[in-house]
C-alpha cells in the first residue's frame, strides 16, 4: 500500500520533479559563479547551502507529503502514538525558534565584560574571593545571579544566554545541512551501487569500505587539521565524510527492492535504467532515508561540538562545544558554564534519538502502533 | 474400556491480542491409547498445533494462556504439575516434533549433540553410551553414514534429513507419546512417504503412542487408527480411521472427505467447502459450523452442540444427531 | 575440503584487507597533498627555527619528503617511508615519532581496553536480561536508560563526572597522574572515571543491541524445540540463544570500534589528561607537528582494519553455515 501511495505521488510530479531539482542545481551554479568571479559576494557560502537545502526540503520532503496528504496523516497518526517522539519533535520546533528569533532578541554573545564576568545563573549566589589592592588582602564577595545574564556570565563576561542561542543556531545549521550532504551522497551512492550491481557496485562498495575503516570523528579532526576551521567547511567536511553509513543501509534496502516483482515488471515494460531508479526506487527507500537521516543529526551536531570543544571549531562563531570548553576551564570558579552547554546538547540529541525512533516505528509496516 | 495414557479434559487456551480474544481452543476432549495412532485433523487455524503445544504447556505465553482444562497423565494434571516434573515429562515421557525442521534446529550446534542433550540430560548416560544410542538413534530413523555425520550442522542436511533427525531426537529418550505437529507439510511427496514409513515402523516396533496433527487426510489414511476432527477450536467428530472415512457423520467431515482430489471420478471440478473460516474472537452463540453447514437447522445457530456417542468408538458434536 | 574452506577465506579476506590499507595510505595522502599552506610548510618552518642552520634543515627535510620532486615520486616515498617504519621526526618532543608511539600507546589501550570489557559485560547482561523479562518494568527502566547513555555527549559526562567527583567531591584528582605504575590499584582508581566516561555511551549501545539481538532469537522455533526437550530454561537462553545471539553482538561491538571507540577515546583522553595517542596526536595539531599527527591517524585507522579483519575471521569461525558453504 505505501509503495502505491508514493507512487502516485511521482506520478504526478513525475520526472518533471527531477528536472526541476536540476534545473535549481543550475541556476544555483550560475550564481555562484557570478559571485565569485564577477560580483562582490551577493550571498555567503552558508546562504548558498541554505538555498540548496531549502530546494530539496520543498522538492523530496514538503510537496510528497503535501501531494499525498493521506499518506502523510497516516504517518503522522501512528507517529503520534509514540508520545515521546511527539516530545522530541515539540522540543526541536522550540528549538528551532530559538535559534531563528534568539539572537535578534539578546545581546550580543561575543561582548567581553570583565566587570560581570563569573555571574552564576539567576537564583544562585557565588561567593568570589577578590583580592583588594587597597587592602592588601583576599577579599569574600557574594555575587548573586541577575536577570540582567539570566544564565550568567563565563570568565570574560559574556552572557551566556546569548552564548546558548548563537550555539543553537549553528548546532542546527550544521546539523541540518551536514546530514543532508551525507545523506544525499548516501542515498545515490547505495541507490546506483545497488541498482546497477557488478563492477559498479563492487568499486564503489570498495570505495565506501575504505572510507568506513577511518575512524570517524578522527578523520574529521585530521582534515580539519589539514584546511583550518571555518563552519562552512565544517559541514562540508562532516558531511563528506558521514555519508558511509548511510550507503551502506540505502544499497541494503534497494537491494532487497530490486528483486521485487514491481522491478522487473517495470523492466520487462521497458523503462530505462533511469528511470526505474529515480520513479520506483527512489520513493521507496525514501522512507528508509528520512529515518537514517533523524537519526544521523544527533551524531552530527555531537561531532562539530567536539570539534569546538577541543579547539579546532569555528573561532568566528559562538558554539555549545566552544562554550564548554570554557567551562573546563573554570569547574572550580563559574560551574554553570559547563553545566550548560552540555544540558542543552544533551535534549537535542534526545529528542533528536526520539524523534528518529518514533518516526521509525511509524513507517516499519510490521510494528503495530 | 480402552485405557488412555493421555487425557485432555475440557482444555481451553486464549490468545490475549491488540484484536480480542482468540479462542484457539474451546472446550477439547480427547484422549489417547497406549500404542496408536491419533490423528488431530482440520484446516489451518482450527486450533489442532494450539491444542497440542498446551499439552506440554509449550503456548507463547504472551498473548496465550491455558485457561481451564485438565491434562492427565499417569495420574498427574500436566496443566497443574510444577515446572520441574514438566520438565521430567518432556522429552522423556512425552516427546513433540515440529512443523519445519529447518527453523526447528538450532543452526549452531551439530545434529550429533541437539540429538544427545536430552539423552545426556534425561537419561544422564555418559559420554561414550550417549554417541553410542545416538549413533543407533541415527540408523534407526535411516541416516546414513551416520558415524560421519553426526558432526555435520544442520544446514547440510535436506529437508527430508533434517525431519528424521528430529524424529531421532525425539526418540532419543524412549517416549511414550510422541506428538508430531505437521511433520510432513514442509516436505515433497515423495520424502513424505518415506517419513511416514517412518512412523509406521514406529508405532510397530516400540508401542509408541503418536498424536499426528496434518491437514492432509490423505496422510491421515496411511497412518491413522483413530482420528479426531477438529474446527473452530471445537472437536467435531471422532472415531476409527474406518469410522471417518466409511461413515462420517459431521457434515464437516463429510465436505472434507469429499473434497479429496479422485483420479478415477469423471468431474470438471474439485469440490470444496464454500464460506470461510471463521474469526475464533468473539465466536457467535451456537455450532461454529453452521454458517457453512448445508444442513445446519435452527437450533444450530442457537445452541452448541453436545457430544454426543454415536457407535462404539464414533462420537460427534452435532444437532443432527442429538 | 571443508577446513579448506576456512583457510581459502582467511586469505580471500587478508588480501581484501591489504586492498583497504592501501586504499587508506593513499587516500591520506591525497588529503594531505590537497591542504593549502600544506603543514608540511609550517613543519619546515618549526623545524629550522629551532636550528643554527635553517638552511640545512630545509635542504634535509626537503630531501627526505622529496617536497620538491614530482608527485608521484612523493608517493613513492611516503609508501617506502612507512613501511621501512621511518614514521618521521616530531620536533615538539623532540624523537622520531615512532619512538613517541612506542612510549605512549599503552596509556590508550588500557583506557580502551578497559572501557570496552566495562561495555560489553554491563551491555551484554542488561542487553539479554532486558529481552528476556520483556515488556516488564526493568526492561523500560534499561531501555529507558540505553536512550539517556547513548545521547549523552560524551565529553560532557566526564566534564560531569570531573565536576561532581574531583572538584566538589574531591575523590579523585583531576588529571591523570603517569607517575602510578602501570599494574597497580592507584592506576585503577584514577582511571575509573575515564572509564565510565568511554564506557557509558558504548554500554548503552550495546545494551540496545544486546536486546534486540536476544528477542530476534528469542522467538526462533528451536527455542520452542529446545524447551521441547525438558531443558530447563536457563540452558535454553545460556545455550541456545545465546550461542545465536553472539554472533551479532560481536559484530557491532568490534566494529563500533571506527564509531564510538576511537572518536571517543579520542575525546576522553584530553580532557582527563591521559598521555595516549589521542592525546598526543591533538597536542602535535597545535603544534603543527604534522608527522605525528598523519601517523596517528594512520595507526588509528589500521588499527580498525586489523580488528574488522579479525572480527570476520572470528564470525566465520563460529558461525557454521558460512563455514561449510
Amino acid at each position: 500500500m505505501r509503495y502505491r501511495m508514493m507512487r502516485q505521488t511521482s506520478r504526478k510530479v513525475g520526472g518533471k520533479r527531477n528536472l526541476i531539482f536540476i534545473g535549481t542545481l543550475l541556476v544555483l551554479g550560475l550564481i555562484v559563479l557570478l559571485d565569485i568571479y564577477l560580483v562582490d559576494r551577493i550571498l555567503e557560502p552558508m546562504g548558498y547551502f541554505y538555498l540548496f537545502f531549502v530546494a530539496v526540503a520543498v522538492l523530496y520532503g514538503v510537496y510528497p507529503l503535501h501531494a499525498n496528504r493521506r499518506l502523510t496523516r497516516y504517518y503522522w497518526e501512528r507517529t503520534k502514538r509514540h508520545r515521546l517522539s511527539v516530545l522530541g519533535l515539540a522540543f526541536i520546533i522550540l528549538l528551532v525558534a530559538v535559534a531563528l528569533i534568539g539572537p535578534l532578541l539578546t545581546q550580543d554573545p561575543t561582548r567581553v565584560n570583565f566587570d560581570e564576568k563569573n555571574v552564576p545563573p539567576v537564583g544562585f549566589t557565588i561567593q568570589q574571593s577578590i583580592y583588594d589592592l587597597d587592602t592588601d588582602k583576599f577579599l569574600v564577595r557574594e555575587i548573586p545571579g541577575t536577570y540582567q545574564h539570566p544564565l550568567g556570565t563565563d570568565d570574560k563576561g559574556r552572557d551566556l544566554l546569548a552564548m546558548l542561542v548563537s550555539g543553537a543556531r549553528v548546532s542546527l545549521q550544521v546539523g541540518l545541512l551536514a546530514t543532508l550532504i551525507a545523506i544525499l551522497i548516501g542515498t545515490i551512492m547505495g541507490v546506483v551501487s545497488a541498482y546497477f550491481g557488478g563492477w559498479v557496485d563492487q568499486v564503489l562498495m570498495r570505495f565506501t569500505d575504505i572510507m568506513m575503516t577511518f575512524p570517524f570523528f578522527i578523520l574529521l579532526v585530521f582534515i580539519i587539521f589539514i584546511f583550518g576551521p571555518s563552519l562552512v567547511f565544517i559541514i562540508l567536511v562532516i558531511g563528506l565524510t558521514g555519508w558511509t553509513g548511510a550507503a551502506r543501509l540505502v544499497r541494503s534496502e534497494a537491494l532487497s527492492l530490486r528483486t521485487r516483482e514491481f522491478v522487473m515488471a517495470s523492466r520487462s515494460l521497458g523503462a530505462s535504467d533511469a528511470r526505474i531508479v529515480f520513479r520506483h526506487l527512489i520513493p521507496n527507500v525514501l522512507s528508509s532515508v528520512i529515518v537514517i537521516a533523524t537519526l544521523s543529526i544527533p551524531g552530527v551536531i555531537l561531532a562539530e561540538a567536539a570539534l569546538s570543544f577541543i579547539g579546532l571549531g569555528d573561532p568566528t562563531v559562538t558554539s555549545w562545544g566552544m562554550i564548554l570548553n570554557a567551562g573546563q576551564r573554570s569547574l572550580d570558579t563559574a560551574w554553570w558554564v559547563a553545566v550548560e552547554p552540555g544540558i542543552l546538547l544533551f535534549l537535542t540529541v534526545l529528542a533528536f534519538n526520539f524523534l528518529g525512533d518514533g518516526i521509525r516505528d511509524a513507517f516499519d509496516p510490521r510494528s503495530q502502533l | 474400556m480402552h485405557h488412555n495414557i493421555l487425557e485432555i479434559k475440557q482444555l481451553k487456551t486464549y490468545f490475549f491480542t491488540r484484536s480480542g480474544v482468540v479462542k484457539a481452543v474451546d472446550s477439547v476432549n480427547f484422549g489417547i491409547r497406549r500404542g496408536e495412532s491419533l490423528c488431530l485433523v482440520g484446516e489451518s487455524g482450527c486450533g489442532k498445533t494450539a491444542t497440542a503445544l498446551s499439552i506440554l504447556r509449550l503456548i507463547d505465553s504472551p498473548p496465550g494462556k491455558i485457561i481451564d482444562g485438565e491434562i492427565r497423565y499417569h495420574d498427574e494434571d500436566l496443566l497443574h504439575c510444577s515446572g520441574k516434573r514438566l520438565r521430567q515429562i518432556r522429552g522423556h515421557g512425552i516427546a513433540m516434533i515440529f512443523q519445519d525442521p529447518q527453523s526447528s534446529l538450532n543452526p549452531v550446534f551439530t545434529v550429533g549433540d541437539q540429538i544427545a542433550e536430552q539423552i545426556r540430560m534425561h537419561l544422564k548416560l555418559k559420554r561414550r553410551p550417549t554417541m553410542e544410542r545416538t549413533l543407533h538413534l541415527m540408523e534407526q530413523v535411516g541416516i546414513p553414514r551416520a558415524r560421519e555425520r553426526m558432526k555435520d550442522y544442520p544446514h547440510q542436511f535436506s529437508g527430508g534429513m533434517r525431519q528424521r533427525i528430529m524424529i531421532a531426537a525425539a526418540l532419543s529418550c524412549g517416549p511414550e507419546i510422541l506428538i508430531a505437529d505437521e511433520p510432513t507439510t514442509a516436505l515433497d511427496t515423495t520424502i513424505k512417504e518415506q517419513i511416514l514409513d517412518i512412523f509406521r515402523d514406529l508405532k510397530q516396533q516400540r508401542e509408541m503412542s503418536i498424536l499426528f496433527i496434518t491437514h492432509d487426510l490423505g496422510t491421515v489414511a496411511g497412518i491413522a487408527d483413530r482420528i479426531v476432527v477438529m474446527y473452530g477450536g471445537r472437536i467435531a467428530e471422532v472415531g476409527t480411521v474406518y469410522d471417518i472415512f466409511d461413515q462420517p457423520k459431521h457434515p464437516y467431515t463429510h465436505g472434507l472427505i469429499d473434497c479429496l482430489p479422485d483420479i478415477s471420478a469423471r468431474s470438471d471440478r474439485l469440490t470444496s467447502i464454500p464460506g470461510m473460516i471463521p474469526s475464533l474472537i468473539d465466536p457467535p452463540d451456537g455450532c461454529i459450523f453452521s454458517p457453512r453447514c448445508p444442513r445446519s437447522m435452527m437450533v444450530c445457530r442457537q445452541k452448541r452442540p453436545k457430544e454426543v456417542i454415536v457407535s462404539k468408538e464414533h462420537l460427534v458434536a452435532c444437532h443432527l444427531y442429538s | 575440503m571443508k577446513r579448506g574452506g576456512l583457510q581459502g577465506y582467511i586469505i580471500k579476506r587478508l588480501i581484501y584487507a591489504a586492498l583497504i590499507a592501501f586504499g587508506v595510505v593513499t587516500i591520506t595522502f591525497i588529503l594531505l597533498r590537497l591542504g593549502p599552506t600544506s603543514p608540511a610548510d609550517k613543519y619546515l618552518a618549526n623545524m629550522s627555527a629551532r636550528t643554527q642552520d635553517p638552511a640545512q634543515v630545509v635542504t634535509a627535510v626537503e630531501a627526505r619528503y622529496g617536497l620538491d620532486k614530482p608527485l608521484y615520486q612523493q608517493y613513492g616515498n611516503y609508501l617506502i617511508n612507512l613501511a621501512r617504519g621511518d614514521w618521521g621526526w616530531s620536533f615538539s618532543t623532540s624523537m622520531p615519532v615512532i619512538k613517541l608511539i612506542q612510549t605512549h600507546w599503552v596509556y590508550s589501550f588500557q583506557l580502551i581496553l578497559l572501557s570496552m570489557l566495562f561495555a560489553a559485560s554491563l551491555g551484554l547482561l542488561i542487553g539479554v536480561y532486558s529481552a528476556i523479562k520483556q515488556y516488564t518494568r526493568i526492561d523500560y527502566l534499561a531501555t529507558f536508560f540505553s536512550f539517556i547513555g547513548i545521547s549523552i555527549p560524551n565529553f560532557w559526562l566526564g566534564i560531569m563526572l570531573i565536576l561532581v567527583f574531583s572538584v566538589q567531591l574531591g575523590w579523585f584528582k583531576t588529571y591523570y597522574d603517569t607517575g602510578l605504575p602501570m599494574f597497580s590499584l592507584a592506576n585503577l582508581k584514577a582511571l575509573i572515571l575515564p572509564v565510565i566516561t568511554l564506557g557509558t555511551g558504548m554500554m548503552a549501545g550495546y545494551t540496545r543491541y544486546a536486546r534486540s539481538a536476544t528477542l530476534d532469537n528469542l522467538g526462533k522455533d528451536f527455542v520452542r524445540t529446545a524447551r521441547a526437550k525438558g531443558l530447563p530454561e536457563r540452558v535454553v537462553i545460556g545455550k541456545h540463544v545465546f550461542r545465536n545471539a553472539i554472533l551479532p553482538i560481536i559484530t557491532i561491538i568490534m566494529f563500533s570500534l571506527s564509531g564510538i571507540v576511537f572518536g571517543g577515546a579520542y575525546l576522553t583522553e584530553i580532557i582527563f589528561g591521559i598521555p595516549g595517542l589521542g592525546r598526543i596526536s591533538f597536542n602535535a595539531i597545535f603544534a603543527s607537528d604534522y608527522p605525528v599527527v598523519v601517523t596517528i591517524t594512520l595507526i588509528g585507522t589500521l588499527v580498525v582494519l586489523l580488528t574488522n579483519l579479525a572480527t570476520d575471521i572470528v564470525y566465520t569461525w563460529l558461525d557454521p553455515r558460512i563455514r561449510y558453504d
